[in-house]
């Protein structure tokens, strides 16, 4: 039996983080951590996800440091602009760990990306955790998606960019295990490309009035 | 966080400030509960594991589901299946936390690397290892020739904190008795006393 692997969301009670919470929340798979500012909504969710699986391992933690202490996968998921301060809590505890970053540079009117465009959210991230090895994953998600995952019968595709091979492994068995089909799409530079393809179905969703249950997903024969 | 590691390799290389925080950069920090497991056999060991706070058991499991332990491993010490890590094949042991720990994880890759960017490591290895050895055949060789008593002495002699720390029936597990024969024991060395 391997020991099974502690995940550590920081920002738990949003809404990607709480997304991905339940759908990694099944027994067997992972020891959850959860962490939030916010405390009463993090008890709240707490007791959410324990009560349906008493097989898990599930702790609630307010303070980043800690929780990434105890990880050994770190998820980012707060908003794009605490990112930094949230770095600066973790930098030291996270050295040698995965930290995976989920988010989308977007601008307030979720128009335009505030990054350039020979740059990402994750590898600015890596910049701030240059100990730590940071995959881009899940941004190409819906929060709605983690509920189904299977959209017009199809699994959804989720995209997967990182520097280190056994990393980039380990998180394809986080996305598998989250209910999707992973997709290693290269190096950590390929995030440029994620960031912008989630920013086009933004958009598109959007000008639409789409509802957020939606996809992407390679057709090959 | 890096503190007892640092003292213990100072303790048997030169180090300065620019060594300090770049070796720090090769082990992952990991707080673990008790009773929580990082190593279960039949599982590569992938890291040597060193203690900064806490205190872990390596034990191995008998076809009748006994326990053995292996070794305790307490603050400023290491822990892990050497076999295992040294050798990539499954591991024979599985290592427990008996406390909520603070443990600096060092991995294969990492031990390399580490060895030859900072200067000194090498020997500080070589000197673990060498402890190791010792050790080992201490242990082997009070296993064969030393009387429970004995081994209970020698025990509290080099190891007087775990002693205080580990549950009665980790350390009879340790020392290859029963509970009950420890209990004697110790009633006896108190008596002498």
């Amino acid at each position: 039996m391997a020991t099974i692997n502690t995940i550590a969301i920081i920002g738990a009670t949003g809404n990607m983080g709480s997304a991905i919470a339940k759908s990694l929340s099944k027994p067997g798979s992972y020891r959850l951590l959860l962490m939030s500012n916010d405390t009463d909504e993090l008890a709240q969710l707490y007791s959410q996800l324990k009560e349906p699986n008493t097989g898990t391992e599930i702790y609630s933690i307010s303070c980043a440091r800690e929780a990434s202490w105890e990880a050994d996968i770190i998820i980012v998921a707060t908003q794009n602009d605490a990112e930094k301060e949230v770095a600066e809590k973790i930098r030291e505890v996270a050295t040698g760990k995965i930290v995976i970053s989920i988010s989308n540079p977007l601008n307030s009117a979720y128009r335009q990306l505030i990054t350039s465009s020979d740059t990402s959210a994750a590898e600015e991230l890596q910049k701030l955790l240059p100990n730590s090895k940071v995959v881009k994953t899940f941004n190409t998600t819906f929060a709605a998606d983690f509920i189904s995952s299977v959209i017009d019968e199809k699994t959804a595709d989720v995209f997967i960019a990182g520097n280190n091979g056994d990393a980039v492994k380990t998180v394809s068995e986080v996305v598998k295990s989250a209910g999707f089909n992973p997709i290693i799409a290269g190096d950590l530079s390929v995030s440029r490309t994620l960031e912008r393809m989630q920013l086009l179905r933004i958009r598109y969703t959007m000008n639409n009035s789409y509802n957020w249950l939606a996809g992407w997903k390679i057709l090959h024969n | 966080m890096h503190e007892r590691l640092l003292s213990s390799i100072g303790s048997k290389i030169a180090l300065n400030e620019t060594a300090m925080n770049k070796l720090k950069q090769f082990f992952i920090p990991k707080k673990i509960r008790k009773r929580q497991y990082i190593l279960n056999a039949g599982d590569v060991c992938q890291y040597i594991t060193f203690v900064e706070k806490g205190m872990l058991r390596s034990f191995t499991v008998d076809d009748e589901g006994h326990e053995h332990v292996v070794q305790f491993a307490v603050e400023g010490s290491w822990i892990s299946d050497m076999a295992s890590f040294l050798s990539g094949k499954e591991a024979l042991y599985n290592i427990e936390a008996l406390e909520d720990s603070e443990v600096l994880n060092l991995g294969t890759q990492a031990m390399d690397d580490l060895m030859h960017q900072v200067p000194g490591m090498e020997r500080y290895f070589r000197l673990l290892m060498q402890n190791n050895i010792i050790a080992l055949q201490r242990r082997v060789v009070a296993y064969m020739s030393l009387s429970a008593e004995e081994k209970y002495l020698k025990l509290m002699e080099v190891a007087p904190d775990i002693m205080n720390r580990a549950s009665q029936q980790h350390i009879a597990s340790y020392l290859s008795i029963t509970p009950e024969t420890l209990s004697r024991i110790r009633k006896q060395v108190s008596n002498k006393k």
